[in-house]
């Protein structure tokens, strides 16, 4: 079944060019994705136009069967699309703690509320241990668990990953990329974008490769780290 | 000896006032990125409303902040809803909310001059001029009530801000606004509710200043060309830093004027303005300013 499918989306900020020029493309329920391709490419711009950052200009999102291009971004979060921004976006002089308190923000219960953190912290335990330290105080690898504890908040049906594996570590990025695999195996839908396309192909089913605002290839994440074409023009030679 | 802490009690007991109209100001650019260069004039605007209650009605000064708070609130909520909606997609929002923040100050002042005429003003309930002595210190009356009625506001506002659910949604858009939206906050409602608490505060704060201070429709212009270095100085858009920035600069401002004569005094909020701005632009306690 499709989750989420994109109809000919064009998206741009303010009065400037279009960034995505008419993206079309399907999401189906319990697969990881990852979106590949260069700089300017329009891949975060994509994921913050699915989320409601951002309006498309043209073209819709279709989500479980509903037109979401014109809700509003919390509206589009109450239905289970949660986006861990690129860079993290955390609240930097608020708690590790109080930083999983807003990722429940829509969630008005105190009880579930405090359900949700104990069980996020059950999968990161380094963060219960942090909890009352200020988020900017936490290394790169933990802002980046942080990041995606707090999109957990909300069980997502969708979660999108901006640029997981961005200034960290190799060894930092595997762990993140592991965290990321076991989410598939909770049965989560996983969007991900990232600069480093063969790890993030390597966690993925499926892959789409855009470039200049246009989907450029889409297939087997596995056949697409294999096609030399590819290969040269965005994985870069090895 | 005796004389310089006498100096700094005095400082310290207008300080929290400082604090407290510093605050307002602080939290209204740290939500929504607005130079609210009006606060000085709405301050006056709830001084002008304490003098008309007490004149009228004899209502306590102090006491007709429970009076002047949600008027303004609410006069806040009215005035950011009709002006600045409409210009928050502009790629010129900054700017144009300076004009615009500008142009309401010389509507307002206008207004206060319209019906109050230019005289002096000020509020004398019976404890204006007395003081309380303890040893060789003293601290006038009223200047100690409206220390402590700041403090307990700016506990309040504290309390607010972190214990509760819209407290942690203001906070969030202060430090990362994108990211607020993106767990679902609506920063739109935030930033309303923020604008009326910034505008809640400075009439609690008009309300003290009419005890305090002589005022008139034009004076605002010096009032917050005050607060816009006592905010400089701490870090603009940080609470903390207000509050920091406020007690320094207010005992240092009492200082200069005892050593050095009163006609010194207003000139040690502009020199430290200009010092932080070449030293340390991002203040005390600031972010360093990011882009756009």
């Amino acid at each position: 079944m499709s989750l989420l499918r994109v109809e000919n989306v064009t998206a741009g900020y303010g009065v400037g060019p279009d960034i995505l020029a008419g993206i079309s493309f399907t999401v189906e329920v319990g697969k990881t994705y990852c979106i590949i391709g260069p700089n300017g490419a329009g891949k975060s711009t994509l994921l913050k136009t699915i989320c409601g950052l951002l309006r498309p200009r043209d073209g819709k999102v279709v989500y479980m069967g509903e037109d979401i291009s014109h809700l509003r971004p919390d509206q589009i979060l109450m239905r289970g699309i949660c986006l861990v921004p690129q860079e993290r976006g955390l609240f930097p002089d608020m708690t590790v703690r109080e930083n999983l308190v807003m990722g429940g923000y829509i969630i008005k219960d105190r009880e579930i509320l405090e359900h949700g953190i104990n069980q996020v912290f059950n999968i990161f335990p380094i963060l219960k241990e942090r909890g009352s330290q200020r988020a900017k105080t936490l290394s790169g690898g933990e802002q980046q668990m942080l990041a995606m504890a707090r999109a957990l908040m909300l069980k997502p049906e969708l979660l999108m990953i901006d640029e997981p594996s961005l200034g960290l570590a190799p060894k930092l990025a595997r762990e993140i990329f592991d965290t990321i695999r076991s989410f598939k195996e909770l049965g989560m839908t996983v969007l991900i974008v990232e600069q480093n396309a063969r790890k993030g192909l390597a966690v993925s089913d499926w892959g789409y490769v855009l470039d200049l605002g246009r989907e450029r290839f889409e297939g087997k994440a596995s056949e697409i780290l294999a096609d030399e074409r590819i290969q040269e023009l965005y994985l870069g030679k090895k | 000896m005796t004389q310089f802490f006498q100096v700094v009690i005095l400082g310290l007991s207008l300080g929290g006032i400082y604090a407290l109209m510093a605050t307002g100001l602080t939290l209204i650019f740290g939500v929504m990125r607005i130079i609210n260069l009006a606060h000085g004039v709405f301050m006056l605007f709830a001084a002008y409303i304490t003098l008309l209650l007490f004149n009228n009605f004899q209502i306590d000064p102090i006491l007709s902040i429970l009076i002047t708070m949600p008027l303004m609130f609410f006069l806040g909520v009215g005035i950011y809803k009709t002006l600045f909606p409409r210009i928050i997609d502009s790629p010129r929002y900054m700017e144009m909310t300076i004009l615009l923040a500008f142009g309401l100050a010389m509507i307002v002042e206008g207004g206060l001059g319209f019906f109050f005429t230019g005289i002096y003003r000020s509020v004398n309930p019976s404890y204006a001029i007395e003081i309380f002595q303890f040893g060789t210190f003293y601290i006038p009356k009223a200047q100690l009530f409206g220390t402590l009625v700041s403090i307990l506001l700016l506990g309040l506002l504290w309390a607010l801000l972190n214990y509760t659910r819209i407290g942690y949604a203001v906070r969030a858009t202060m430090q990362n606004r994108a990211a607020a939206q993106i767990v679902g906050v609506n920063v739109e409602r935030v930033s309303t509710i923020a604008f009326g608490l910034g505008m809640a505060l400075a009439g609690a704060a008009g309300s003290l200043l009419s005890v305090l201070f002589t005022f008139f429709p034009a004076k605002h212009w010096q009032w917050i060309a005050i607060l816009m270095s006592l905010i400089v100085l701490g870090g603009l858009g940080s609470l903390m830093g207000a509050f920091t920035g406020a007690l320094l600069l207010a005992v240092a401002a009492a200082l200069v004027s005892h050593y050095l004569g009163p006609t010194w005094q207003p000139i040690t909020f502009f020199l430290a303005l200009f010092l932080v701005l070449l030293i340390k632009p991002e203040g005390l306690f600031g972010k360093k300013m990011e882009e756009g």
